[in-house]
């Protein structure tokens, strides 16, 4: 646990005053009812291997006799909220798939989680309630900005002579998914199962989002992501646009419509064979205003991938620029000569015509937009898959002529991918 | 012949005619290959081996998702094995549509006696047999003709005119979405249909089995004494939370990142019903069980379910007033507060002197064997539950300690509130 001083090295060793310890944890309970559950179900352990407070994954405390005895009440119940946070943020999970990911090994790099993961933590746990221990790593201590995620952090953090004072920081192998020498391990007394450990941390979850307002905003968006951790959106509209593009009626399949060559082979019988058309696919951009450039481009850069990966040609994709109006289409092998311009209001019911009115019609529509738009009453004669720009501060609807103006979400018939 | 110079063999006499060479190289080679085939086994818990034999077992459609090569095929040999199985593997993106839907047989007379569907030879002999586990390998990288006539197979257990018997269990195998090349996915119905169970590698069982020690899993089996009370209570279970919950009976995934994954609906509810009194009958852990439920239901509900399982464990708060010297409150300090909590609302549901100090009693056994602030809170419920002719039981005496340690928690809090202020 990062405060600055040093565990003294006292002589006679005391008994761990389990009366302060408590208090502290009840203190920490009234502070924080939404994490009262999570408090409890910690086993706190003595052991006198650790310099304050640690944390293994399976939800036991290692608690320092000296760190309880020299540490006032009101900085352990910081303390043990804390060391809660890392393991209801799964920070050994997480810290060992960054790991395997990144091919990181050796004590150094585990501290560098374990900063990370106290900079993730320490940003919103501290104040209302709950003193700050002095020293405590921020993400300010290494001039980061607030409110990132512990692997966002460990991009930025290195070790350098400056971080000397750190090394001794040890939140335990909960912290960071590395063994140490006092854990219990897995069988030992008082651990917690996988089921039992998401279970504590689906009722922590449960009651943020049941009363929403009495958790500061870190823990909001964390209750709402602990067991939907949010998909890259690239990942998402590649999986929609490509079950389009490879539905029937497009792509690649098997037909009875010509014999296949096997059935030379075998008189008598009628086999399907295997036909390839490539998918035919129309971009709609909505150029208007709202949408930043930057956006544009890596959205439209993310569909042409994607079609190519599905081995359609660079000529099979069309793009109609759209705002109130749709101008022509163009093919996206001149891509880069596309004019993007527009600005105003948008109205993609045009982009759709458009797309729709091409000498062959595609096989599947992807609408690049943020949404202020008014939508087709009907559904269009191909697959339809939209690209939503996310807007939660939604102050590009805003008009002054109609300050009550909802954009209609998009309809049920599209397939809708939030991106950013 | 000097034995000490051993480069110098006469070359007359040592060389053997040429093909001879080549048989005792391939024999050598065979000696390598069988040493380095000799591997031992070691018995090692495996709870998602565990859950697919489970939902294998309860005769329920389980899509294994997983990356290739991570062994999915030597799992289910060894399910095989374990159920007295013969296994047929099929990989279904080698094959066309007609070899699960039948291939049409034009006869001699096709308007009078109708073009027969013939199924492809592994079904026959698999109807033969009667019995057997099929495994459809590779199912998210066929094209989705073939996807279409798999499914048929796996929901319906058709082949062209071939119905396969009871006696057959069918496992298919995908690949994640973010990993096919293609784009498969699962419709939200198709998705209804299936437990759906993530396989990943475990590091150390992989590195373990390449150094020679692969892990032996013993697989749960059924109890025969025990399926009376298994049904009962997984009725009791999934009929009690959805009592209590009705939203959670039915809700189709509205956000793209849920789709084709597990989601609640009565069909999964009765999928979840079946599994949990399979889990129970065998007696096989909760994770076993999380992996399950999780996979038919979704996460949310799924945890649900097992929350209230664990309530289902707890002591009932009458017998713990009916004897509280005697109680057993579980060591885990949520659930002993959940306890206590439920005490002391069961007094407060029927409030009388003997109940309220069989209360207090129980609040001393807590303090005496577990952590003191847990007993806090029901400790302060209890005692504004005090009618003005009831005496204060000695035993009081004895939760001082938690009143001081609320006192000192609170002027802990104070000291934290004027801290901050002064730092502003």
């Amino acid at each position: 646990m990062p405060t600055a001083s040093r565990a003294a090295g006292t002589t006679t060793p005391r008994p761990l005053d389990r009366d302060k310890l408590f208090t502290a944890r009840l203190q920490a309970a009234r502070a924080r009812p939404y994490l009262a559950s999570a408090l409890f179900a910690l086993h706190p352990v003595e052991s006198r291997q650790v310099l304050t407070m640690a944390v293994d994954r399976y939800w036991r405390c290692y608690v320092s006799p000296v760190f309880v005895d020299r540490t006032p009440v009101e900085e352990l119940a910081g303390v043990w909220v804390h060391e809660v946070s890392h393991l209801l943020r799964d920070h050994h999970g997480r810290g060992d798939r960054v790991a395997r990911e990144r091919g990181l090994t050796g004590a150094g790099e585990r501290l560098r989680m374990n900063l990370a993961a106290d900079c993730e933590i320490n940003d919103d746990v501290y104040g209302d309630g709950l003193v700050k221990p002095k020293g405590v790593v921020e993400p300010g201590t290494f001039r980061l900005p607030e409110g990132q995620l512990m692997e966002e952090y460990l991009d930025d953090i290195r070790l350098g002579p400056r971080m000397q004072a750190l090394a001794w920081l040890d939140c335990g192998s909960g912290a960071d998914g590395l063994d140490r020498e006092w854990d219990l391990g897995p069988d030992g007394a008082h651990g917690l199962s996988e089921q039992e450990r998401d279970a504590v941390r689906f009722r922590v979850a449960q009651g943020i989002k049941g009363r929403p307002g009495s958790a500061p905003e870190g823990w909001q968006r964390w209750a709402e992501e602990a067991f939907h951790p949010p998909q890259p959106w690239r990942e998402l509209l590649g999986a929609a646009v490509r079950s389009a593009a490879s539905g029937s009626g497009a792509g690649e399949d098997y037909t009875y419509g010509r014999p296949a060559r096997r059935s030379a082979g075998v008189p008598g019988v009628v086999l399907p064979s295997l036909r390839r058309r490539p998918p035919r696919v129309s971009v709609v951009i909505d150029t208007s205003g709202s949408v930043s450039d930057a956006e544009l481009g890596s959205a439209l850069l993310e569909v042409a991938a994607i079609c190519s990966a599905l081995g359609g040609r660079r000529d099979l994709v069309t793009v109609v620029p759209c705002d109130a109006d749709a101008r022509i289409t163009h093919s996206l092998c001149r891509a880069e000569g596309i004019p993007l311009v527009g600005g105003g209001g948008t109205d993609l019911r045009t982009g759709f015509r458009a797309a729709l009115r091409a000498q062959s019609p595609p096989d599947v529509i992807v609408v690049l937009t943020d949404g202020q738009t008014p939508w087709p009453a009907t559904r269009p004669p191909c697959r339809t898959v939209v690209g939503l720009f996310s807007r939660p501060y939604s102050d590009g609807s805003w008009d002054e002529n109609d300050p009550d103006y909802v954009p209609d979400r998009p309809p049920d018939w599209a397939r809708v991918v939030e991106i950013g | 012949m000097p034995t000490c110079t051993p480069f110098a063999l006469p070359s007359t006499l040592s060389a053997p005619p040429t093909d001879q060479a080549h048989a005792s190289q391939l024999d050598v080679a065979g000696n390598l290959l069988s040493l380095l085939r000799t591997t031992t086994t070691e018995p090692r818990p495996d709870t998602q081996l565990e859950a697919l034999t489970l939902a294998v077992a309860a005769d329920l459609p389980v899509l294994l998702w997983g990356e290739p090569g991570i062994g999915k095929t030597a799992a289910l040999t060894q399910l095989a094995a374990a159920l007295d199985l013969p296994l047929t593997t099929v990989i279904a993106s080698v094959h066309e549509p007609s070899d699960f839907s039948g291939l049409p047989i034009v006869g001699d007379d096709p308007a009078e006696q109708g073009v027969p569907m013939a199924p492809p030879d592994w079904a026959v002999r698999l109807v033969r047999a009667g019995r057997g586990l099929l495994f459809l390998d590779e199912l998210s990288t066929a094209p989705p003709a073939v996807q279409a006539a798999l499914l048929r197979l796996v929901l319906e257990r058709r082949i062209g005119a071939l119905q396969l018997p009871p006696g057959v269990r069918i496992v298919a195998a995908a690949n994640p979405r973010s990993s096919a090349a293609d784009g498969w996915e699962l419709s939200p119905p198709l998705a209804n249909r299936f437990v759906h169970l993530q396989w990943t590698h475990d590091h150390e069982v992989v590195v373990r089995g390449l150094g020679g020690t692969w892990p032996r899993a013993t697989l749960p089996r059924l109890a025969p004494e025990r399926l009376a009370e298994a049904v009962d209570f997984a009725r009791r279970a999934v009929c009690g939370l959805l009592a209590a919950r009705p939203k959670l009976v039915h809700q189709l995934p509205s956000s793209e990142s849920r789709r084709g994954g597990p989601w609640p609906s009565p069909r999964s509810w009765e999928m979840t019903l079946h599994l949990t009194a399979f889990a129970t009958a065998s007696g096989v852990s909760r994770d076993v069980l999380s992996l399950l439920v999780r996979g038919t239901v979704g996460d949310g509900p799924g945890l649900e379910l097992l929350a209230s399982l664990d309530r289902l464990d707890l002591p009932d708060p009458e017998e713990l007033l009916a004897d509280p010297a005697g109680a057993v409150l579980p060591e885990r300090g949520d659930l002993r507060q959940a306890v206590l909590d439920g005490v002391v609302a069961a007094v407060r549901n029927r409030p009388e002197k003997s109940r309220w100090d069989a209360a207090w009693a129980l609040l001393v056994h807590a303090v005496e064997t577990g952590a003191p602030d847990l007993v806090v809170v029901p400790a302060t419920t209890l005692a504004a539950l005090r009618r003005e002719d009831w005496d204060v039981p000695e035993s009081i005496e004895k939760l001082a300690g938690v009143v001081s340690l609320s006192r000192r928690a609170d002027e802990a809090a104070a000291r934290a509130k004027t801290a901050r202020k002064a730092a502003r």
